[in-house]
């Protein structure tokens, strides 16, 4: 990522379109659980969602290869695809909101305690 | 036998160790292994979602390899650190069963 990039987050478009074209080739229900696990990581992503980029890469690959497979969506994710997701992304290390809220929250609980304890 | 997900939980990551040791092995057939075995609610992506964090731990080594059709496969290998990683895992899996086993029998 260079400094463009960083900035107008050029990378990142250009990824979800080549990701868009790769789950267009899948069948149906591939797509549709494709559309599901990105609703569902969406909660773990970052500021700007490039942590999920990796992350979001490899989901695909699964897809695809199990799609080649003719395996049914069934046999790859079953019925708890936000279990799913929350395994990928805890698997991955990916910060999400609520552990930012909980700092913030966290910091300002330390700020005003220190203050009465003075 | 139904609802062994919660049970399964902490044991699988070591059947999956297991699975790769005794040959290389890719997500799909060790899926279709555990599946034979009995967990029938074990899906792809479950063994996906462990591959991925053994694979962070350094515990495998990872094979792309072209597949007949489709797009490459991930081939799975134990290196040294996987293998005491499963001794590891067996050590403790001895030591729950007799604890289990003794209380079931209602030993001390």
């Amino acid at each position: 990522m260079n400094f463009w990039e960083a900035i107008t987050g050029s990378d990142l478009t250009r990824d979800f379109k080549a990701f868009e074209v790769r789950a267009a080739a899948l069948p149906a229900d591939h797509r549709a659980a494709w559309e599901q696990v990105k609703g569902g990581l969406f909660l773990y992503g970052d500021f700007t969602g490039r942590n999920l980029m990796p992350i979001l890469d490899g989901v695909l690959g699964l897809l695809e290869e199990t799609a080649a497979d003719g395996q049914s969506i069934d046999e790859v994710l079953g019925d708890d695809i936000a279990g799913f997701c929350a395994a990928l992304a805890g698997g991955s290390g990916a910060r999400n909101f609520r552990d930012r809220w909980r700092e913030q929250l966290n910091r300002n609980v330390a700020r005003k305690l220190s203050r009465l304890g003075g | 036998m139904d609802d062994l997900t919660e049970m399964l939980k902490g044991t699988l990551e070591g059947c999956v160790l297991e699975i790769i040791g005794s040959e290389e092995t890719y997500g799909y057939a060790i899926t279709r292994r555990l599946n034979e075995l009995g967990f029938a609610d074990v899906v792809e992506g479950t063994v996906y979602t462990i591959l991925l964090r053994l694979e962070k731990k350094g515990l495998v080594q990872v094979m792309k390899r072209p597949s007949e059709q489709g797009p490459p496969r991930k081939f799975y290998a134990l290196n040294d650190a996987g293998r005491g990683e499963l001794a590891t895992f067996w050590a403790k899996w001895e030591y729950i069963t007799s604890r289990i086993d003794k209380l079931k029998e209602g030993g001390r």
